[in-house]
């Protein structure tokens, strides 16, 4: 691939976290008050990598799908390519004045008793767009989200499809160069799925967009992705651009620890429910 | 997986860097500034939302303080309370003082739980948080205004006589609310990682309001209470905006500089503290 098409450098990004509450609380008061700069490559009672010397690159025009079983760490890594999560050990590198947009939780920040309408001036405005951007995008929104009237109800009485498309919609809209996808379109009808993964296909095709894709639906990543990242407990251990190897990769991995009849029998399964 | 590419045109997205306070500060004043719209939206959302579904919606606003100065004027009309000697009638005092303490005690609570309330918006967006603290800030203040205007007519149909130097209350308030606001982020912090110092916070807030003379008046027989009351920041930070607003003198004026002067700097040192670790303890937030 063209080097100089990189727009997010992923180098060496290592997370860790406490799997016990009281230990969880005991490290927090502790590298508060009495070691603020404690070493973080080592490990203390309870701790554990979250993620483990991770590497990608997203390439301009790219939808990057990543998968992974539950706590492999997805989340986690997209909350710090985010900005969520403040970043200990490796870094994060983009071409300058790229503009990051993710969407995780499709409610965040949204009220159930405002109007849809209400609603995109307050999620717009947490995607950090000013008045005049969300008036200006609003025909836009309405269209993409094809709410109609519904747009003036309560959010709400919005199914979790209908906050899908309004949240999707508001995100599209704030123009992201790098868009973070973390199972958001896992609602929705397909109706509005396709579009969204149509979109997304023409979106990256303008200059300088990328697409970090996280699902773990192997049927979308199939039609969308155009490479793929396997991740396991908290490791990226796989990398392809042949989207079909490494779903198989990831089924096969995540089956890994039961042994080879029951694991055949486990792969059809999936493979006549999922692909 | 071959990461030896050129990242010439590439920077860091994200400073990890230790950064100094006022550079920190800046940046908040920075992010307000930008992010002006987010923080128009919430403070709209958080006043409508308490009463969206009211009939009658903001004049809550109205009746609950109405509600409340009957109580106190009642509880005096019955004797049930004697506050000592007073230069005021009492109703007036003890409304115009549990307003003043409210702002305070108000400006503690909302900033206290600033992260635990907003807990799974902030991890699941990015945005910043500077901008939630000055939210909360001002919708308290907002939610001040009308009781406040309530009471300035109890005090009026009490005879109070308003000086022009009492146009200077507004400002006499600010240390209360920097020093409750200071507090607050403070406890906002331990309330992820020292959940029992927390309950014990919020349990010697409400306690000191027995120690500031607000349901009584400073002057106090009792040499313990009256030492206590004595050293007690409040006392001053309290009393002294009161007066100013209902006698048009100044109560206490050297030490009410004083521990208007700490408050101050107590304000800068707790933001400080929570600029710098907020960030790093949200992380280790478990949302409930």
């Amino acid at each position: 691939m063209d080097e100089d098409k990189i727009i997010l450098s992923v180098k060496g990004i290592y997370k860790k976290f406490t799997k016990d509450i009281k230990y969880n609380m005991y490290y927090g008061m502790r590298d508060m008050f009495i070691n603020p700069a404690p070493k973080y490559m080592t490990l203390r009672k309870q701790e554990f990598w979250a993620l483990q010397d991770i590497n990608f690159d997203l390439y301009e025009g790219e939808i990057l799908g990543i998968v992974g079983a539950n706590g492999s760490g997805k989340t986690s890594l997209m909350r710090l390519i985010s900005g969520i999560y403040p970043l200990d050990k490796g870094q994060i590198l983009a071409r300058p004045g790229k503009n990051i947009t993710s969407v995780f939780a499709l409610k965040a920040g949204m009220q159930p008793l405002f109007t849809g309408r209400e609603n995109i001036h307050i999620k717009g405005a947490l995607f950090g767009m000013t008045k005049d951007d969300i008036e200006r995008k609003m025909a836009f929104i309405e269209s993409f989200s094809e709410l109609g009237d519904k747009l003036d109800s309560p959010f709400g009485n919005y199914s979790s499809g209908m906050s899908a498309r309004l949240a999707y919609s508001i995100a599209i809209a704030n123009d992201p160069d790098i868009f973070i996808v973390d199972e958001a379109l896992a609602v929705g009808d397909s109706v509005f799925k396709s579009k969204c993964f149509e979109h997304l296909k023409n979106y990256v095709k303008q200059p300088g967009k990328g697409v970090l894709f996280v699902s773990n639906n192997i049927h979308k990543l199939l039609r969308v992705a155009s490479r793929i990242i396997v991740m396991d407990e908290g490791k990226l251990i796989y990398e392809s651009s042949d989207i079909q190897k490494a779903l198989h990769f990831y089924i096969n991995n995540c089956l890994r620890h039961i042994d080879d009849v029951r694991r055949q029998k486990m792969l059809e399964t999936v493979e006549y429910y999922d692909l | 997986m071959d990461n030896n590419h050129s990242t010439n045109e590439l920077r860091p997205l994200y400073e990890n860097g230790r950064k100094g306070f006022t550079a920190r500060l800046s940046g908040y004043v920075r992010n307000i500034k930008k992010y002006s719209y987010l923080l128009k939206q919430l403070i709209r959302t958080d006043i409508v939302v308490a009463y969206k579904r009211s009939f009658i919606g903001l004049s809550w606003l109205v009746i609950t303080p109405i509600l409340s100065v009957l109580v106190w004027v009642l509880l005096h009309s019955a004797g049930i309370i004697d506050p000592g000697e007073m230069d005021i009638p009492y109703p007036a005092y003890v409304l115009l003082s549990t307003s003043i303490w409210s702002f305070f005690q108000g400006s503690y609570s909302i900033t206290s739980n600033v992260i635990n309330n907003s807990g799974r918006f902030m991890v699941s967006a990015k945005f910043p948080h500077e901008v939630l603290v000055a939210q909360q800030i001002m919708v308290h203040c907002i939610n001040f205004i009308t009781p406040f205007l309530i009471n300035i007519i109890t005090l009026l149909l009490y005879g109070i006589k308003f000086h022009l130097i009492a146009l200077l209350f507004p400002f006499a308030l600010i240390p209360v609310l920097l020093l409750g606001t200071g507090i607050g982020l403070l406890v906002a912090l331990l309330r992820i990682v020292a959940v029992d110092f927390s309950r014990l916070a919020d349990q010697l807030i409400g306690f000191l309001m027995f120690l500031t003379p607000i349901v009584f008046a400073p002057k106090i027989e009792l040499p313990w209470l009256s030492n206590i009351v004595k050293f007690n920041p409040l006392t001053y930070l309290i009393g002294f905006p009161r007066d100013l607003l209902t006698q048009g003198k100044f109560y206490e004026t050297n030490l009410y500089l004083m521990c208007s002067g700490v408050s101050i700097l107590f304000f800068f040192f707790c933001i400080s503290v929570f600029m710098k670790y907020e960030e790093r303890l949200l992380e280790r937030l478990i949302i409930v």
